[in-house]
């Protein structure tokens, strides 16, 4: 049984963790929830002994914990896989997963591959890969990067496991599988702890839920007595609004944005769409399923080989971001916003200003109006409702939902006609997550601006889009158009899109 | 939504970050260096006699103006992330293409510092188009061309200096004005308007856009391949300025003039507070770090220390400054272990 008693962790200016007690079960699964910034990552990274200084204690089956690392935590019996795909490119399979025991396998200084392969094949058929172990990880999917990961923390064989957010990066039968060796695993009685967004999967592996906000525990229980407004309620402290947004009028006769035929090799598959004004259109598919790929050919990042691109009913060649938001008035908000959306190392006002520096520069001076930045900048964060000390405060130091927050504003800034935003609500909380909704539907709804969403989140989709293009394998599978919108027809929508997706 | 505009723009003059100069100042990465460039200075003044007398002080300044000339070739290309290895040779085949147009030819000083400077353009340019184009790594392209460079340099000029130069073109670099060397000036000149360019201009701010975070930057709509070679042909621009000016302050065009820029110019930008991240740099910091280093070089020799352990403390000094935040978070650390147990 894992024990933490009366932890409370503080950074400068802030309490991250406040008296926090929670007990973790072996033969139990039990997920940890709470929002973006709840102190979620915190108490992972205090059990997993990244960070060694908090007050109160941690226990491990009677023994006070002091642990100064994640090595000294994986030595005490306690791993993690991580949310973000931590996979060396160049090592193979069977290295990565033992990468932590490689000296297991030396022998005579020299490594002992044979070995090292078998053992490692084990866990590799442990979570259902298909895969020599001596291939190297570079070329492989995310999924199975992500499979990978879950593999070598299996391959510490520790008692504790911990689990932030492992099915990101699967798809459903990937995270099926996964579930049903967790299962396993507990009836082994091993102690899993589980963290994600997704209630469903909660509701489908978990026997425990506990809830952290604003950095207090709120509460544990059984998950028999709990329902999903239950946990929500408990996560953000009040009810989430009605799911349904309401009707969507976009001017059907105005084709903002049309594509014919257009081909890259392995990235787009002779793909035709229209994008009408005031439009939300959604592109549904898994990652790599080729939405991002063909957002990057419209914004010029990526050159198709063939096909024709119209802006207004102009045909128009666009080769870079730069062009597609000056000439063409096209936004991108991308899903990876650490290494695409944000300069994390500057302040938030810089971020967000980023995109129209060209339109509040002096003629003759060339210097940056402070004042106009101002009054477009500090509107927006106001708007957005970023949390922040400053304009000038790092953008490194926000949550994730409020990074998402400013990487969204910087588009709202240069007041885009055509705004692509490809998985807009990616590891953010439920409240920010409502509150981008909103703005993505004020944006279609009483701005006119045609929007493309990306994302392989079904409810986020249904809720938002009225008409919905599915994508597997860089081909187009259907599209579903004339969509209410309205909750109650959101499975039969959801079994049509599985239908199209075998 | 106006009335919430003004409400934040309330908030930020209360928060204050914009409003006390000394709070900011008093934050800021450059008065880690210029404090200790300070503390060299009154040391030397007060432990030599020799140090502030006014021909050291001429020395001392024009040295400064052109180890900070060095530096800002590098100092640019750090900035929006990269690297220039060839900055000595850039600034050598600018000595020599001045060197050759006023003893071999024969033709006027503007014109040989036309083709001096536009030598340092277009080798600044090559550099960055063949980066950006050949999407390949600063390291590989630059000290691949560096060969390339000084490979002309001796091929130009068979390994002989020119040292036939008018005497009308050294006056630049040997005369003073107002009581310091005109290269100061020039320098001083520059610096601000480097501040300017970075702080205040669009195109300063995508340099810097660029060089913190270059994905990023790009998919805002910033043309970074732009960005990265109009900073590899600053570089080159500040690389043959200083061969031409070294020209005029040596009365020589020597063929050797840049072999040891390399270290110098990473040397000062880094301990000037140029970020080697990229993102970030500062005229205050470069102006400091060049006090810092001339002041060593001077100071051993007032001293009568032994000069030949000069690289030695310059080594010490530049890991020390790149691993100040570093030893800062480990200090930190301990402070908060000691606290616990």
């Amino acid at each position: 049984m894992l024990i933490l008693k009366n932890i409370t962790k503080t950074f400068p200016g802030t309490k991250a963790l406040d008296d926090v007690c929670l007990s973790f079960q072996n033969g139990e699964i039990h997920a940890l929830l709470g929002e973006n910034g709840a102190g979620k990552s915190t108490l992972i990274n205090i059990i997993c002994g990244i960070y060694p200084n908090y007050e109160g204690t941690v226990i491990l089956d009677d023994k006070v914990l002091k642990l100064r690392s994640y090595q000294d935590a994986l030595e005490t019996g306690i791993s993690i896989v991580n949310q973000e795909i931590q996979t060396i490119p160049d090592s193979t399979v069977a290295e990565n997963i033992m990468l932590d025991k490689l000296e297991r396998f030396q022998k005579w200084g020299r490594l002992n591959w044979k070995e090292l392969n078998n053992k490692a094949l084990e866990y590799i058929k442990m979570v259902h890969l298909d895969l020599e172990p001596g291939v190297k990880v570079g070329p492989l999917s995310t999924a199975q990067k992500q499979l990978i990961q879950i593999a070598k923390a299996l391959a510490s064989e520790t008692p504790v496991l911990l689990l932030d957010e492992p099915t990101s990066a699967l798809t459903e039968h990937e995270t099926a599988t996964l579930f049903t060796l967790l299962r396993e695993l507990r009836e082994k009685g091993k102690n899993l702890i589980f963290v994600s967004h997704k209630l469903d999967e909660i509701f489908a592996l978990c026997d425990k839920v506990s809830v952290i906000r604003d950095g207090r525990w709120i509460g544990t229980d059984k998950i028999q007595n709990l329902d999903r407004e239950g946990i929500i309620k408990m996560m953000i402290g009040r009810e989430t609004s009605d799911e349904y947004l309401g009707v969507l009028e976009p001017d059907r006769d105005t084709v903002v944005l049309e594509v014919k035929d257009l081909f890259l090799k392995n990235k787009v598959n002779h793909t035709s769409f229209q994008l009408k004004k005031g439009e939300i259109l959604g592109f549904y598919g898994l990652v790599g399923s080729g939405r991002t790929e063909l957002a990057k050919v419209l914004i010029g990042e990526d050159r198709y080989q063939s096909g024709e691109v119209f802006v207004n009913g102009e045909k128009v060649i666009i080769r870079s971001m730069s062009e597609a938001l000056k000439k063409y008035g096209i936004g991108y908000v991308s899903e990876n916003r650490k290494e695409e959306g944000l300069i994390l190392d500057f302040s938030v006002e810089t971020n967000i200003g980023l995109t129209i520096w060209d339109k509040i520069r002096g003629k003759i001076s060339r210097k940056i109006s402070r004042t106009k930045e101002d009054k477009i900048v500090l509107p927006l964060i106001d708007r957005l409702k970023i949390k922040i000390a400053s304009p000038q405060q790092e953008v490194s130091s926000l949550s994730g939902g409020n990074q998402q927050k400013v990487s969204i504003g910087k588009w709202l800034a240069a007041d885009c006609d055509i705004l692509i935003v490809d998985e807009p609500t990616i590891g953010v909380d439920i409240g920010a997550k409502e509150y981008i909704h909103d703005l993505i539907w004020d944006l279609a709804k009483n701005k006119g601006k045609s929007i493309i969403l990306i994302s392989s989140d079904l409810p986020e989709m249904l809720k938002l889009s009225r008409r919905i293009m599915v994508f597997q394998n860089q081909n187009i599978m259907g599209t579903l158009d004339d969509l209410t919108g309205e909750p109650k027809n959101n499975d039969e929508v959801s079994l049509k899109i599985g239908g199209l997706m075998i | 939504m106006k009335n919430a505009g003004e409400a934040a723009l309330e908030k930020v003059e209360l928060s204050g970050k914009r409003s006390t100069p000394i709070k900011s100042m008093l934050g800021r990465r450059e008065t880690g260096i210029v404090v200790p460039a300070l503390l060299l200075f009154v040391f030397f003044s007060l432990f030599s006699d020799s140090f502030l007398t006014q021909y050291n002080m001429f020395n001392i300044s024009r040295n400064l103006s052109f180890y900070i000339f060095i530096a800002l070739g590098q100092a640019v290309v750090i900035a929006i992330g990269g690297m220039n290895l060839s900055v000595g040779a850039i600034g050598g085949l600018s000595t020599i293409a001045v060197g050759h147009i006023l003893v071999n030819m024969g033709l006027p000083g503007s014109v040989a510092i036309t083709v001096g400077l536009l030598t340092g353009i277009t080798a600044g340019f090559l550099n960055g188009i063949i980066i950006t184009k050949l999407k390949l790594n600063p390291f590989i392209v630059t000290l691949s061309t560096s060969f390339l460079f000084t490979g002309l340099v001796y091929g130009i000029s068979k390994g002989y200096p020119y040292t036939d130069i008018p005497k009308s073109f050294t006056y630049v670099g040997r005369k003073s004005f107002l009581g310091f060397p005109i290269v100061f000036w020039m320098l001083i000149i520059i610096l601000f308007a480097l501040y300017y360019l970075y702080r205040h201009t669009v195109l300063g701010r995508r340099l810097l856009a660029t060089g913190g975070n270059e994905n990023a930057a790009r998919l805002s709509g910033i043309n970074t391949d732009r960005m990265i070679i109009l900073a590899n042909v600053l570089s080159g621009f500040f690389a043959s300025m200083t061969g031409v000016l070294y020209v005029s302050r040596m009365g020589s065009a020597q063929p050797a003039t840049g072999q040891n820029w390399m270290v110098t110019s990473f040397a000062v930008a880094i301990i000037g507070g140029t970020s080697l991240d990229g993102g970030i740099i500062s005229s205050i910091g470069l102006f400091a770090g060049g006090v810092i280093m001339v002041l060593i070089k001077n100071g051993l020799i007032l001293m009568e220390a032994n000069v030949y352990f000069e690289q030695a403390f310059l080594g010490m000094i530049i890991l020390f400054t790149v691993s100040l935040d570093s030893i800062k978070d480990l200090l930190k650390v301990l402070k908060n272990r000691n606290s616990e147990d």
